[in-house]
């Protein structure tokens, strides 16, 4: 267990030639659980790697989290290693770099995506470039935790989408998992960077289960830190990361109802992105659309639809389209349904690529 | 399995107090989150309080005409451990719905 990082990546070296027999049976080391259950894992098997890990935050120890994602851990490795903290988000981090400082690797969580505004400050100024202030003498290896985004009916700051705010920042790489999989290793990677890395759980998705595949580092197109083709397609591109995933997935079966043949790019890293995979995508079907739940003003899709144009300019069909939240706060309740994108907005985000006409 | 308890919450205007009118679920029942649970009757009013959170119903507390003070138990709900006491709702994995249909000419040049 302490090592399957590593077997993974000498499995994946040695069963090359067994590809086929891997796409029609499950091997034995997969299992199927929720993501909430591979967060856990992943956090379990971190601290009993690094005797250097920490995890912290409001709830995190006794109670095990508002999400559970931390269940069961302080009883396993202790008070010291898993602990509580006071409601204070400015604390929690200044702590982190403190803990950096001194050799540790803090992962700490804040409670929700909106509590992350008080400490701002100690990630923007502090943990982003103090290894660059210190020329490279304090590293700053640090995993944020954030549940993010929306759709379980919570009140005000409890479903925002900060990635692009995160993104902006130069010392900061920022990831997202979008299944039970791809949560357990990107959380056991992101815990090994040497660099700050924010991590945002799609909470929407805690529950849904999946099979992880805990011997294999899937890493998609051959990188750790690249982008991963969900589904493959002829016609048009769909990027997503985190929740907007499985929305796309689900887009992309009914689209081929229609006969249109749709790809599913998970972009996972949001910082630095994946451009290599974007264009290989996109230089294949020629049409693009990008959906998030972030507003659509400065969001992440601004920079995705660059990137694509860029390199696709020549061959692209249509101006790539962007589906996305809403230039307002976040809303509560059964409004969210409103808000983040849903099936038909992204299937109308698609049509108006499809019947774009030049000149 | 865990049970969670909810306990009647102030209704407003600082009431003490609240008069069971109808229970509108019982036990065994599995709720929905916003489902009205239960008529209850203030010195103010008659309300009918929704579910905070989806669950099993265990136990009531009260029959029709009985009193129950504000902070004492109402209803325990049996829920997976798992996600006892978590904030938020745990969404409905449902099929997907659509109401839009493509329509386009995919020439292959």
């Amino acid at each position: 267990m302490s090592n399957s990082i590593l077997e993974g990546v000498d499995a994946a070296g040695d069963d090359t030639a067994e590809k086929t027999a891997e796409n029609t049976a499950s091997p034995a080391s997969t299992t199927v659980m929720s993501m909430q259950q591979a967060l856990n894992r992943a956090l379990d098997e971190v601290l009993a790697d690094n005797p250097k890990a920490v995890i912290f935050g409001e709830d995190c120890g006794r109670l095990g989290g508002v999400f559970r994602i931390t269940d069961g851990l302080q009883a396993k490795h202790g008070v010291q290693r898993v602990f509580d903290t006071p409601l204070a988000e400015s604390g929690i981090l200044g702590m982190s770099v403190g803990l950096a400082m001194a050799g540790f690797h803090p992962i700490p969580e804040v409670q929700f995506d909106g509590f992350a505004y008080p400490a701002i400050n100690q990630i923007v100024c502090q943990i982003a470039r103090m290894n660059y202030r210190s020329r490279g003498t304090m590293p700053m290896p640090i995993t944020l935790r954030v549940p993010s985004f929306g759709g379980i009916r919570a009140p005000e700051h409890h479903g925002e989408s900060l990635e692009a705010l995160f993104a902006h920042v130069p010392g900061l790489k920022v990831v997202s998992p979008s299944n039970p999989h791809e949560a357990y290793h990107l959380l056991k990677y992101a815990a090994t960077r040497p660099d700050p890395v924010i991590f945002m759980e799609p909470k929407s998705r805690y529950w849904q289960k999946g099979e992880v595949d805990a011997a294999r580092h899937d890493t998609g197109g051959g990188s750790p830190t690249g982008a991963k083709v969900m589904r493959e397609g002829r016609h048009l591109t769909l990027v997503a990361w985190g929740a907007m995933v499985s929305r796309c997935l689900q887009v992309a079966e009914l689209a081929a109802e229609d006969g249109i043949d749709i790809e599913v790019l998970d972009l996972r890293w949001l910082k630095p992105i994946d451009a290599e995979a974007l264009a290989a995508s996109v230089r294949k079907t020629r049409r693009a659309v990008v959906v998030h739940e972030a507003p659509l003003t400065s969001g992440l899709g601004a920079e995705v639809a660059q990137l694509i144009t860029q390199s696709c300019f020549d061959t692209l069909k249509a101006p790539v389209e962007r589906v996305t939240g809403f230039d307002v706060p976040y809303p509560s309740g059964d409004l969210e349904d409103e808000y983040i994108p849903n099936i038909d907005r992204i299937l109308f985000g698609i049509q108006r690529v499809l019947e774009y006409k030049r000149g | 399995m865990a049970e969670i308890s909810f306990p009647l919450p102030d209704l407003g205007e600082g009431l003490i107090e609240a008069t069971v009118l109808e229970w509108l679920v019982s036990p065994g029942e599995q709720v929905e989150r916003n489902q009205p649970l239960v008529e209850v009757e203030t010195t103010k009013s008659a309300v009918e309080l929704p579910s905070p959170q989806a669950g099993k119903v265990v136990r009531i507390y009260g029959g029709p005409g009985d009193k129950i003070n504000v902070g004492e138990p109402l209803i325990v709900f049996e829920v997976p451990d798992n996600t006892a006491g978590i904030v938020g709702t745990v969404p409905k994995e449902e099929a997907p719905k659509r109401r839009v249909r493509l329509s386009a000419v995919l020439d292959e040049d």
